[in-house]
């Protein structure tokens, strides 16, 4: 019987009879089924294919989770996720109120970051973060410019803010938290945010807060303009590996 | 009516608008309190130290000048 050079599928020999061609072509159409499906297992939208250590075979691997990437385990494809130097979006959350909590925090990252953008307030005032909605004591180091270098001290109460009121109806102030270890139950951790903002006599300030905060392991965050409510802004919470 | 505040449960990503409590109210009239007071106080600072560069310049005086005796 011949047999074709790279799957081995049996075609008619010269020789064979015509009313034995039904056959023949049943054999080999369901031999390159067979073949095809073997190379082309996939059921399900993402799903992949690797060689397996048998010939002419594929194995399926079906598609990983949101922040999972493809590694190799075993001397295989598999999605995971990453074990450091990933960056993942965990929230994203419009700023509406007179504070806004981010609540239920996971606790599997190393660090986390809080973008907020375009942060609004409806009238002259600072921005809050407070870990946990903590009220107790923490000490600020604030560098501010324009205005000088001199570290201020704003460490009566838990959250971190800066001292320069943010102009109402500006829609264009930045702000970026850092918070390492923030799983850690230590009751006091570093953290620090940097913020550019139109402030409410009219200039273009950046500053720069480096805090020890008092709040145990962060569960959840509170935002919130110092006096008045959020006009607008979004805030956009990332998990760091 | 008192104020709105925005609550996002990040593990199940609802989000609920909520007027507050009477007690999350009571603290945030405190605290809103204690913002006047320290924007009142940072505003008489700066009122103060406009009226003493007023002083000095009806002296003839400038700040570099108290600078200069190490004032």
């Amino acid at each position: 019987m011949a047999t074709t050079t790279n799957y081995a599928w049996e075609t008619p020999d010269d020789t064979d009879l015509v009313k034995d061609g039904a056959a023949a072509i049943r054999t080999l159409g369901s031999s390159v089924d067979t073949t095809t499906k073997a190379l082309n297992p996939s059921t399900t939208l993402g799903d992949i294919e690797y060689r397996s250590s048998t010939a002419n075979t594929n194995t399926r691997l079906g598609i990983g989770t949101t922040g999972q990437v493809l590694t190799v385990s075993g001397g295989v494809p598999a999605w995971a996720t990453p074990s450091s130097g990933g960056m993942t979006l965990i929230s994203t959350t419009t700023l509406s109120g007179s504070s806004v909590t981010l609540s239920s925090i996971p606790q599997t990252y190393n660090e986390l970051q809080l973008w907020v953008v375009n942060f609004d307030p409806s009238t002259g005032a600072q921005f809050r973060i407070a870990p946990n909605g903590g009220t107790t004591a923490t000490d600020n180091v604030e560098v501010n410019y324009p205005g000088g270098g001199s570290p201020a001290l704003n460490g009566y109460q838990g959250y971190m803010r800066n001292t320069n009121n943010f102009n109402a109806g500006t829609a264009t102030n930045s702000i970026i938290a850092v918070f390492p270890a923030y799983t850690s139950t230590a009751a006091r951790k570093s953290a620090y945010m940097t913020m550019g903002f139109l402030d409410s006599d009219g200039g273009n300030r950046t500053a720069a807060i480096f805090n020890k905060l008092e709040c145990g392991q962060m569960s959840s965050l509170v935002l919130s303009p110092s006096t008045g409510t959020f006009d607008g802004g979004t805030a956009y919470l990332y998990g760091v590996k | 009516m008192k104020p709105m505040i925005r609550i996002h449960d990040i593990e199940t990503n609802e989000v609920i608008d909520r007027e507050m409590t009477d007690a999350e109210f009571a603290d945030y009239e405190a605290d809103q309190a204690a913002v006047a007071a320290e924007q009142q106080a940072k505003a008489d600072a700066i009122a103060a130290k406009e009226l003493a560069q007023e002083k000095l310049a009806k002296l003839g005086l400038t700040t570099d000048d108290l600078k200069a005796l190490g004032l």
